[in-house]
């Protein structure tokens, strides 16, 4: 075959062009180890997501000294959970799948995107080092209101985060006399067990104090007394804090003699 | 005074099917440009006077006009011309020409129509499903159908080319193929194995899905067979544009191909490779090992060289052509090339936005960079630049000498043409640069309002209201350039008088011709088998472990029609209910 040196020449330029590209990319993908979207999540039947083990509560859980795992299921139009926040200095491993159509999970301006496709468990593992705030948002059509699908990433110094939650418990009436209780759910979804102290605060005059220890991984339920006599009648505002956490509500005290719907 | 020898004088019957073609065509352009303008305003929130849920069957109507039908009919008209005209001869049974373009534009007919269904309530069917009909989503088997036939129809128009070639090869048997017509067939032979993929997925998933004959479909499965075809349909659309660069160009400028043997080289290799690639789609799809990923990436870069091939031979053509008209120095020939001529000025416009986009093409091709610019609007400011302009501007600078070969009429206003193709480059290097702007801070692609409620976009430079209004002004000079030239083109078909100054049909000489490539290299068997053993080396176990993970059918995956829209407000409760 009779080629031109001029072609020649140019040919050899872009053979060495492309195995330099192959090489850069390779080095760049294989040398400081990034971890790329593979088949490592596995598959799912999205009818069972529900009964999923991580994704049946999906959300944030400590699994190693620095570690996380942040499980979250996507469909038209909304991520659960849709804020997410972790700590700095830590790596996260983020487990998405998909109830109905293919969705994307975008870290806004990073390279934390990945395909959410239904059936699949897509796994990406992320450094955060620095806090700060991000938009999540689906890049891909999932239908007519897909542009109305995002979340939030807060990435929080180390020392404001923690993985206690509470929920609590507690009519809303009770009747003079009686003793009516407020009961705190504290979950820790850290992996140590969390040591603290739950204060429960009433009306100007009582504030009550339980010490608890939360298993990992687990919640533990403080129950506080509270005698209505003291209080006497009316609204009382309440205010549970465990830990920097807190939950409120109002108690209405009412007269033993006023109507019988205070029985709750 | 000469007899005037333009392909309508010589192939009469031709010249009207393949008017016929491009009339289809530039409607397609027209209307899909019009679209783009209602996405370019939209998106940007500088017009919006749709409801953003129909922003979306605009993209799909946007998406397949433009780059399945408005290209692919270009396509087929021009290597028909070609074909017939490399081998002097026409096609065997003209009846079987209009018939594969029949089945075309029943095709088109019926996409077309289930994808006007989901903005108009008397047409119950439903097709927002975007130009890559991704399951779960589930559109109106019509949709389906259409789909197959139109493929169906380019099938044939491939036969219709190999046949006339076999017949011209029984009559020459000692001669080289023609180059427009090698062109043309090994065009043809990666479309038939790379077609292979949309077919199966259609015809035994999606399609029987639709008319409720499977109740469930592995969406990994569709959307790996949608990209085995998705890829190599990007090649085709580029190949006829690559046809007219080798074979008009050089012509155009005044000269020669520089290297015959070399364009063959060229469009064997993208007959080689552009299959195995189709995985770089799927860089960010889970359920797919990295070691293909990073099979497809090679190949992938490797497909950078036909390209490269290609630009130093139109460069060196066009080199060639200027000094032939007198032009000197280093680099002061280029102002010896005939750049009133639209043909010529939007050709070699087309391939300098070209390099640009391959230039955006290796970091998408990155299996690690793509992480960062994943179906962002980085994406759609590339495409616009390849098969956007390099395909779609090439085309419609081609029709500036296609059109008078195929009527016998001169061009309604030149001028008016060299303004066209100037405003396209114009146009598309503020929609374009604007775009892959907006992409590097994360701005997603196919979304109506990309603004969003709990956080704003950080550009490193310049601010989202300066790029939304570039994107919009580029959108606004584009459409107007689709306007000036479709205005051209009717006034010169219905309004221009027939001419006897209508230059001949030829096309390009080489300055080194066949003979200088061996004979091997018209051997479209052996290319043919290579091609089919780097698809299995790429496809099969990707194939298989997707089979095996998730099932021929998938894990039990309903349906979604996307015609029944609910109101967000009614979804977050529906959620709430779902949700443990
Ligand atoms: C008047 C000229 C054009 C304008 C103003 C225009 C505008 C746009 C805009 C704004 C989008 C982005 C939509 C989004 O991401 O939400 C888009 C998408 C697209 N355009 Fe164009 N475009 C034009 C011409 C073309 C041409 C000539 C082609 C191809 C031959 C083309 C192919 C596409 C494709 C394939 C998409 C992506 C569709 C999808 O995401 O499903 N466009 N166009
Ligand atoms: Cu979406
Ligand atoms: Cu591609």
């Amino acid at each position: 075959m009779n080629i031109h040196t001029y072609e020649k020449t140019w040919l050899a330029v872009s053979m060495v062009l492309i195995v330099g590209f192959i090489a850069t990319v390779t080095y760049g993908a294989v040398g400081p180890g990034i971890a790329m979207i593979d088949d490592d999540g596995g598959s799912i039947d999205p009818d069972t997501i529900n009964d999923d083990e991580r994704f049946n509560d999906p959300g944030v859980t400590h699994v190693g000294e620095n570690e996380y795992e942040a499980a979250v299921v996507a469909q038209a139009w909304t991520y659960t959970p849709s804020e997410i926040t972790v700590p700095a200095n830590s790596t996260v491993t983020f487990y998405v799948t998909s109830r109905d159509v293919t969705h994307s999970f975008t870290v806004a301006g990073t390279n934390v995107n990945t395909m959410v496709v239904p059936g699949q468990i897509s796994e990406m593992t992320v450094e955060f080092d620095e806090p700060g705030e991000y938009g999540i948002l689906c890049n891909e059509y999932c239908g007519a209101y897909h542009h109305t699908m995002e979340g939030k990433l807060n990435v929080v110094p180390q020392d404001e985060f923690d993985l206690t939650e509470l929920s609590t418990d507690a009519s809303d009436e009770a009747q003079l006399g009686n003793q009516t209780t407020i009961n705190t759910t504290v979950s820790n979804d850290m992996n140590y067990d969390l040591e603290t102290t739950a204060t429960l605060e009433i009306g100007d005059q009582q504030s009550l104090e339980q010490d608890v220890t939360v298993p990992a991984h687990g919640s533990e339920t403080v129950e506080f007394a509270v005698d209505t006599t003291d209080l006497g009648t009316g609204d009382h505002d309440w205010t549970v804090t465990v830990d920097g956490h807190e939950e409120s509500d109002t108690l209405t005290v009412t007269n033993a003699t006023e109507g019988g719907d205070g029985d709750a | 005074m000469a007899m005037r020898n333009a392909y309508i004088d010589q192939f009469p019957k031709e010249a009207r099917v393949i008017r016929a073609i491009l009339w289809s065509s530039f409607l397609a352009l027209t209307i899909g440009g019009t679209l783009g303008l209602i996405q370019g305003l939209h998106r940007t929130n500088v017009l919006r006077f749709i409801p953003s849920q129909d922003y979306y069957t605009v993209l799909t109507a946007h998406g397949v006009l433009l780059v399945i039908t408005f290209t692919i009919f270009f396509l087929v008209g021009i290597f028909t011309w070609a074909v017939t005209t490399s081998l002097d001869r026409g096609v065997k049974d003209i009846r079987f020409t209009w018939g594969w373009y029949a089945i075309m534009m029943i095709g088109t007919l019926l996409v077309g129509v289930s994808i006007l269904g989901g903005v108009v309530d008397q047409i119950p069917m439903n097709a927002d499903v975007l130009y890559t009909f991704y399951s779960p989503f589930q559109a109106h088997p019509a949709f389906y159908v259409g789909f197959v036939l139109f493929v169906v129809g380019t099938w044939l128009a491939g036969f219709d080319w190999f046949r006339t070639w076999w017949a011209w090869k029984k009559d020459n048997p000692d001669e080289r193929i023609p180059l427009p017509t090698f062109m043309a067939l090994t065009t043809m032979l990666f479309w038939y194995l790379s077609s292979i993929g949309v077919a199966i997925s259609i015809l035994a998933f999606l399609l029987p899905w639709s008319l409720g004959i499977i109740d469930s479909v592995n969406p990994l499965l569709t959307r790996t067979l949608f990209w085995f075809f998705g890829h190599p349909v990007v090649y085709f659309w580029l190949m006829p544009a690559y046809m007219l660069w080798y074979t008009m160009l050089p012509k155009l400028s005044g000269g020669k191909l520089f290297s015959d043997p070399l364009a063959r080289v060229v469009f064997v290799l993208f007959l080689i490779l552009s299959t195995p690639v189709g995985i770089h789609h799927q860089y960010l799809d889970p359920g797919i090992a990295e070691g293909f990923k990073f099979i497809a990436m090679t190949n992938t870069m490797f497909l950078l060289l036909p390209s490269l091939l290609t630009a130093f031979t139109v460069v060196a053509s066009m080199e060639h052509g200027a000094r032939q008209r007198g032009g000197k120095g280093y680099l002061s020939w280029l102002k010896a090339l005939p750049w009133r001529d639209p043909a010529f000025t939007g050709m070699a416009l087309a391939g300098l936005m070209f390099a640009a986009g391959g230039f955006s093409g290796m970091i998408n091709a990155g299996l690690s960079i793509n992480y960062l610019v994943h179906n962002s609007w980085w994406v759609v400011g590339h495409f616009h630049l390849t098969v956007g302009t390099a395909a779609a501007l090439t085309f419609m600078a081609a029709s500036y000498w296609f059109i008078p070969q195929l009527t016998g009429k001169e061009i309604w206003n030149r001028s008016l043409g060299l303004v066209q193709v100037v405003l396209w480059f114009i146009g598309m290097t503020f929609m374009s640069n604007a775009m892959h702007r907006a992409g590097l801070f994360g701005m997603p692609r196919r979304t109506a309002e990309p603004q969003y409620q709990g956080f704003d976009f950080e550009p490193a430079v310049g601010t989202v209201a300066e790029i939304d209004a570039q994107v919009a002004l580029g959108a606004a000079l584009l459409t107007l350039s689709v306007y000036l030239f479709i205005t051209n083109m009717v006034l010169t078909t219905i309004g221009g008088s027939t001419s006897d100054a209508i230059p001949d049909n030829t096309y390009a000489g080489t300055l080194s011709g066949p003979e200088d490539a061996p004979v091997i290299i018209d051997n479209l068997k052996l290319w043919t088998s290579i091609a089919v053993v780097l698809v299995i080396i790429a496809y099969s176990l990707p194939l298989a472990s997707i089979i095996d993970a998730g099932g021929l059918f998938g894990p039990g995956i309903d349906p979604w029609k996307p015609s029944v829209v609910a109101d967000p407000s009614l979804v977050l409760e529906s959620v709430r209910g779902v949700m443990p």
